[in-house]
């Protein structure tokens, strides 16, 4: 009865493995490449990156195989169906010998019992490293209310996530403006708003909450960076308004009635500005200080009557000489980019660690980019001048916040070129010479992921390595230890 | 057959079915609440996520039992389940302690307390199952006399349940240890070394996982399960049932060993006091007019309008939300500008109620909004109240109208992300592979009796969103889209805020709208406008105005001048007239 049953599995098998035979001899080429999301098809990833894993954009995909190959003759095959998950480990150890090579992925489909062979597309292995991983605040795209949120970090060479802060903890707040000293995870800084609310330093792994309204000062401190020496941060400080728009494809507006911008002395506990910085008529906000520490760039714009008048607000970018050694400023303020006179605005001005490049969101009016579909990501050369669209990261979509990792050779941004409304995180290599490869969006376990999340990948920025904040000490320091801040007039 | 049951056998069928009924019958529209504010998925990553904090399973179960609320015949049997399984493992204990038959009725009093705070709808399912996992520890614990597997229990059981049930592991040790002191074998040794035990898990373990299964604040995070929607409220009442489900065994226990007068009726006795003690405390539980207003909200939510009107007919509304609802009804069947002061009217609350950072009230107003054609604020105002959920709980109510928004928007990538959500749900499946299907074919929606439509209403110029402008914002989208619905909120909003002079100004605008005879409450407010301003009102009058209405306004003048206290006059027969609601409504 056993030896029945085994020659009935063996001829089961047998017509099993002859039908597939049969199947696979008869292969149509489609003579495309695949449609699959994430679009993973031509980009250029570090060596360091998790599997790309993906869906085939087609209906009724029963079984797909997948060969990866580099130019040195290692590959790796992958059996699935639909969703395409490719093993961490293996796809590490061709990533190791394929640093500045190129791999081809050979896709055949099975559809409704017909095999299909696509175009092999390549994915580019840039010889350049990456950070550690990324930091994002996670929050769904709402509008006045907020459910949970947190602060998480995420490995870029697994798909580890963990949360950094949720707002959980301290029920009914919001947090946002995670910033770190040039990617250094140990150099922190982050606001939690709400009734326990307070900014969050972390400092060389110290951490203490500071109360940044002072009453010289327009508001609590808003969008910060850090000086490279880390002794100060600038930040803006706003009376900001959001309003909604009644008609389709915009959501919402928000803009500034006012800004300042204001430096944090972090040894000192106290803050300083200048006149140029702080002025009546102009509105300034986004500061970010050069790599060397010398200057300090932010975008400013006139004063106009608003909401009425919320599309004649232009911003610029501008740049003041900063001393970091005395904290003192220099007397002028020059124009770096002057988008008001081709009748556009700017935000998030972002020099690359290396000097040489400033990103930088450009759209059409306001100063709050996310929720303008027309925003693009454009960069400065600071050597040559020159000033263009980076057409590849771009799309019909809001492209909006950004930063550089620490080689100044990657640059992660967000993007609603998805599906318009959940912003999520693509990372794209920028050569020396400020040319940019296509973009790809930032790896997930299941190829699913982005259509079932609820949330947005808010603000991403590169970290050097895990940030070590300890919740409890957090919730201590939230709850029981705020520094109040001095402001310190000058007359420099 | 009914000779096998015990009379409390019978007791609890009885209980379970006057529970059955109740939510059945008295109470299926706070089950349909509970349903709506809440997306259970079956995919791994959503069990995970809930399953991995404190208390987990039983929120998620609880969550899995509470999507089945949309049939309320489902959700009230299976409430009814709960709560008898609850009662029956209550009496298997005590009667495991050596509790006389005749102390049954005590079984049933944590219970009926559970019942009471389930007609709260902000109390949720997975507290009762937290409250259950619990009650089946004890019931376990009591099998087994053995030293080891008591140590077990302690060993195993509070991490265990503490991960299943949350906080309520407190009240496992406490039978535990009661039970234990109550055993005059054990030694004093056994006994230091069982409490030590108990003492140092109850202690450091939720220490220990504080901040690693998810972030809370203390008491949260101790607590794990969400009795109540608000995290900030402690739940003082479960902790009462909690200490009655320690207890009650032992007491059962210890009645019975014991002789004292009415012993033996006791049964009466309990059957009197439980019968006395049940009638108040689900009395004062019930909230019926809650009970209204959700299902007033209901049959919005579902389209049923006829159904609201006919109800209101009935019993007319009187809290704003359910004449909201009411209004929109009357809109929706073009009744709007005849008999909307037949009913009672709450100002413009009760025709657009103004945002406010809450999940009932702007889900009711998006529902509003998103009929008058304003498909953005529809869309926002609904993302709010799922937002404003105070358990972080997404809303499936919610889900579905953003997929319906985004759909009517022509952003179909981000419809087809909500609807790939709902694929993941028991009951919105269905619908949503439809909606999914249908978008492959765009005659299909532009054809659609409702987004087609919707579609059509929709936007084109661009505006911001303003509460205190209403009648601005609907004299724009009348401008553009000329919809009778949107003409009749615009004259009823002026009509509700006694705006007389705006109402008279924005009457003319819907001169091309095919009505037969200008609404009874539009000719109402145009005579008496004409009335107060001018002296020979038909003369005057540029609009063809009913001679009933006319000579209607005369007798009712006659009476509001002539009379010191006109209001009782003229409410039999001018109650449902726009000039009684003008002069004697606030």
């Amino acid at each position: 009865m056993k030896g029945f049953h085994f020659s009935i599995l063996l001829s089961i098998l047998f017509l099993g493995i002859s039908s597939c035979a049969r199947e696979k001899s008869g292969v149509q080429k489609t003579g495309t490449h695949p449609d699959i999301f994430p679009d993973y098809v031509g980009v250029t990833i570090p060596e360091g990156i998790a599997p790309l894993n993906f869906r085939i954009e087609w209906d009724s995909v029963r079984h797909s195989e997948l060969l990866i190959e580099n130019s040195k003759g290692k590959s790796l095959r992958v059996r699935a169906g639909q969703a395409m998950k490719i093993p961490l480990d293996e796809w590490k150890h061709l990533l190791e010998t394929s640093k500045g090579d190129s791999l081809m992925f050979h896709l055949e489909v099975n559809r409704n019992g017909a095999w299909y062979r696509f175009s092999p597309f390549p994915v580019y292995i840039s010889s350049d490293p990456i950070d550690y991983g990324l930091s994002y605040r996670l929050i769904a795209p709402g509008y006045e209310i907020y459910s949970k949120m947190g602060i998480y970090q995420r490995s870029l060479n697994s798909f580890d996530q963990d949360a950094i802060v949720e707002n959980t903890l301290f029920q009914g707040s919001c947090m946002n403006c995670h910033s770190f000293r040039q990617t250094d995870a140990e150099n922190m800084s982050l606001h939690i708003r709400g009734s326990q609310g307070g900014t969050v330093l972390l400092n060389d792994g110290n951490l203490k909450v500071l109360d940044t309204k002072t009453k010289e000062t327009l508001s609590n401190c808003v969008y910060p960076y850090w000086h490279p020496g880390g002794n100060y941060i600038a930040y803006s400080v706003n009376k900001t308004q959001q309003t909604f728009h009644s008609a389709n494809p915009k959501r919402i507006e928000v803009f500034d009635h006012a800004s300042d911008i204001v430096i944090f002395d972090v040894k000192r506990n106290k803050l300083f500005s200048c006149d140029p910085l702080r002025s009546g008529k102009n509105m300034e906000t986004f500061p970010a200080f050069s790599p060397d520490g010398k200057s300090l760039f932010f975008c400013s714009s006139k004063v106009d009557t608003l909401p009425l008048q919320v599309k004649n607000i232009k911003y610029n970018l501008l740049r003041i000489d900063f001393n970091p050694e005395s904290g003192k400023f220099g007397s002028s303020v020059d124009t770096i980019v002057n988008a008001s006179a081709s009748d556009y605005t700017i935000s998030f001005p972002r020099p690359s660690y290396d000097g040489r490049f400033i990103a930088y969101t450009r759209f059409n009016y306001g100063n709050f980019s996310i929720w303008h579909p027309e925003a693009d990501l454009w960069l400065y050369d600071t050597e040559t001048g020159i000033n263009k669209p980076l057409e590849a990261l771009n799309s019909d979509q809001t492209e909006s916040y950004h930063s550089w990792s620490s080689n100044s050779r990657w640059i992660v941004f967000s993007s609603r070129r998805v599906n318009g409304l959940y912003t999520m995180p693509f990372i794209a290599h920028i050569d020396a010479d400020g040319n940019a490869a296509k973009p790809f969006l930032l790896p997930q376990e299941d190829p699913d992921f982005y259509d079932m999340t609820f949330y947005s990948f808010n603000v991403p920025e590169f970290i050097n390595q895990p940030v070590n904040m300890n919740p409890d000490r957090l919730e201590e320091a939230v709850n029981n230890e705020h520094v109040q801040l001095r402001f310190e007039e000058r007359n420099d | 057959m009914l000779k096998k049951i015990s009379l409390s056998g019978l007791s609890s069928l009885f209980f379970g079915l006057v529970i059955f009924l109740f939510f059945g019958l008295f109470y299926a529209f706070h089950l349909h609440y509970q349903e709506q504010y809440q997306l259970f998925l079956f995919t791994a990553h959503y069990f995970f996520e809930r399953v991995m904090q404190p208390g987990g399973l039983s929120n998620y179960l609880g969550a899995f039992f509470t999507q089945f609320y949309f049939y309320p015949w489902i959700g009230s049997f299976i409430l009814a389940t709960l709560l008898i399984f609850f009662q029956r493992i209550l009496l298997g204990t005590a009667r495991n302690l050596g509790a006389a038959k005749n102390f049954f009725v005590l079984s049933f009093f944590p219970v009926l307390m559970y019942w009471g705070l389930l007609c709260d709808e902000n109390y949720l399912t997975g507290g009762l199952v937290a409250i259950l996992f619990v009650s089946l520890s004890n019931y376990l614990y009591t099998f087994s006399r053995s030293g080891t597997v008591k140590i077990l229990f302690i060993l195993l059981g509070i991490p265990l349940l503490y991960l299943i049930a949350g906080g309520s592991v407190l009240f496992f040790f406490l039978f535990l240890l009661i039970y234990e002191l109550n055993e005059k074998t054990r030694s004093w040794k056994f006994l230091l070394l069982f409490n030590l035990l108990g003492v140092l898990l109850i202690l450091t373990i939720p220490f220990f996982l504080k901040n690693r299964l998810g972030m809370f604040p203390p008491v949260s995070s101790f607590l794990g399960v969400n009795y109540f929607r608000f995290p900030i409220n402690f739940p003082v009442i479960v902790v009462v049932i909690g200490f009655l489900l320690v207890a009650l065994p032992f007491v059962s226990k210890y009645l019975s060993s014991r002789q004292f007068p009415l012993k033996k009726s006791i049964l009466i006795v309990q059957v009197i006091v439980f019968l006395l003690f049940g009638s108040w405390f689900i009395h004062r539980s019930v909230d019926f007019e809650r009970e209204e207003i959700m299902e007033y909200d209901f049959y919005v939510r579902m389209r049923k309008w006829e159904e609201i009107i006919h109800k209101a007919e009935v019993k007319t509304p009187q809290s704003p939300l359910s004449v909201t609802c009411l209004n929109l009804a009357l809109g929706k069947k073009g009744q709007l500008g005849d008999r909307m002061f037949e009913f009672f009217q709450k100002g413009d609350e009760g025709l657009i109620p103004d945002f406010v950072k809450d999940f009932t009230i702007p889900m009711v107003a998006g529902e509003v909004y998103y009929h008058l054609g304003l498909i953005n604020t529809a869309q926002r105002f609904s993302f709010e109240a799922m937002e404003a959920l105070p358990d972080y709980q997404k809303s499936v109510r919610t889900i579905k109208r953003l997929a319906e928004t985004s759909l009517i928007n022509g952003n179909y990538v981000l419809s087809k992300k909500y609807l790939k959500i709902l694929q993941n749900t028991f009951y919105y499946r269905k619908w949503a592979t439809y909606l999914d299907r249908a978008m492959k074919n765009e005659d299909l929606i532009n054809q659609h009796p409702e987004y087609g439509v919707l579609r059509r209403m929709k936007l084109d110029r661009d505006f911001f969103f303003s509460d205190q402008e209403k009648d601005m914002m609907l004299g724009i989208i009348f401008s553009e889209k000329k919809s009778k619905l949107v003409f009749e909120y615009l004259m009823a909003y002026c009509l509700l805020n006694k705006d007389i002079q705006h109402f008279v100004q924005y009457f003319p605008l819907g001169e091309t709208l095919p009505y037969f005879t200008i609404p009874r409450h539009f000719q109402e407010a145009l005579v008496y406008a004409w009335d107060v301003s001018k002296s020979e009102v038909i003369k005057d009058i540029p609009y063809p105005i009913n001679r009933e209405i006319q000579s209607s306004l005369n007798k009712y003048r006659k009476v509001y001048t002539s009379q010191s206290n006109p209001q009782s006059l003229l409410r039999k027969d001018f109650g449902d007239t726009y000039w009684y609601y003008f002069h004697f409504r606030n």
